[in-house]
């Protein structure tokens, strides 16, 4: 997953409608910086889940990033998205953000449905790295009785060694970050 | 029990890769510019979450009080992130051991003042960035040691 922090490679988020959800100013602020500063300039800032609701049923949103907050109520968000939204919100991409999760919460965190949890503090490039993951993905999504969301069950592995890569897992592979050609020297 | 399984199509993958938008590199770069230009207002409100914090704690008994712990809780972890953003790291380390610590608390109903007292007294401490060589680590791991003495 790792991103090269120098890369040329390009990435657009300018058309992507971003719903932050974090009800402390510090987090707020730090988030808003980090996304702005990849050039997404549709954001809907949230200080409280009944903000975020209203939002996700009037707008439809590409990327949704929501701390867990002191009391999980993040993780209720996320699990009243993923039973209550209609498409295409109920599939949107998660990423959790959270400063700490009590032991009390760990089945939440698990159950409520996000793509991906990032732990506080993350760096820009750790926040750019999760987006970027989560949109490539393509992750099978299940509605079950007792979970609904992207499966959980998932490996990043690379292919085995000395062994070609299967034309499937090729596929499943999208090239988000396309390096920009390398300019040809001018033939002598 | 029911079952059903689908791949749906992002938006977002689509958008990312539309042309124009930023390269990796200047989008970090404006992120780290954005950041720095919130940094004094960050520490202002990382100094009122300690000063709350303090008051919450001199309001509080020896015994467990839950709605105590509760707001320590919240004012710990709604500092933490900030410490890193204001240059002062450690500060959320010892918030993240408070956390875990108050945590205990919650789960055990068992209290002991003086080990929050000495995370918000660390707290003050880490606060400052001329802080001399490991002192800072060293003060960390300490902390660690008192909230792992109370894990449930």
């Amino acid at each position: 997953m790792a991103l090269d922090p120098s890369s040329r490679a390009r990435f657009n988020l300018e058309n992507a409608c971003v719903l932050l959800l974090d009800d402390t100013s510090i987090g707020m602020s730090i988030l808003t910086q980090m996304v702005k500063g990849f050039g997404a300039t549709r954001l809907f800032r949230c200080d409280s889940v009944e903000q975020a609701s209203r939002i996700a049923q009037e707008q439809q949103l590409d990327l949704a990033i929501v701390d867990s907050g002191a009391g999980g109520q993040g993780f209720d968000f996320v699990r009243w998205m993923r039973t209550n939204c209609n498409e295409p919100n109920c599939f949107t991409p998660v990423l959790i953000t959270t400063a700490h999760t009590p032991v009390a919460h760990i089945a939440r965190a698990r159950d409520c449905g996000s793509h991906i949890t990032v732990k506080k503090p993350f760096s820009p490039l750790v926040l750019l790295e999760r987006i970027i993951w989560v949109a490539k993905e393509g992750r099978p999504f299940l509605f079950t009785d007792r979970y609904t969301g992207p499966d959980r069950r998932f490996q990043e592995k690379e292919p085995p060694k000395g062994k070609a890569r299967r034309q499937d897992d090729a596929d499943s592979r999208l090239t988000l970050l396309d390096e920009p050609p390398t300019p040809r020297k001018a033939a002598s | 029990m029911t079952f059903r399984m689908v791949t749906p199509k992002l938006r977002l993958t689509e958008l990312l890769r539309q042309a124009g938008g930023l390269a990796v590199a200047d989008a970090v770069a404006n992120a780290e510019q954005g950041l720095q230009s919130i940094r004094p207002t960050c520490l202002a409100e990382l100094k009122e979450l300690l000063e709350q914090a303090e008051a919450c704690l001199a309001a509080t008994g020896e015994l467990y009080d839950e709605a105590g712990v509760n707001d320590l809780y919240r004012l710990a972890v709604h500092g933490i992130g900030g410490g890193e953003l204001c240059k002062v790291p450690d500060v959320d380390a010892a918030l993240a051991s408070l956390c875990d610590l108050l945590d205990a608390f919650r789960t055990t109903e068992v209290y002991e003042r003086e080990a929050v007292a000495v995370h918000l007294r660390a707290w003050r401490l880490l606060m400052s960035p001329d802080a001399p060589g490991q002192a800072p680590e060293l003060v960390v791991q300490g902390l660690r040691k008192v909230s792992a003495r109370f894990a449930a």
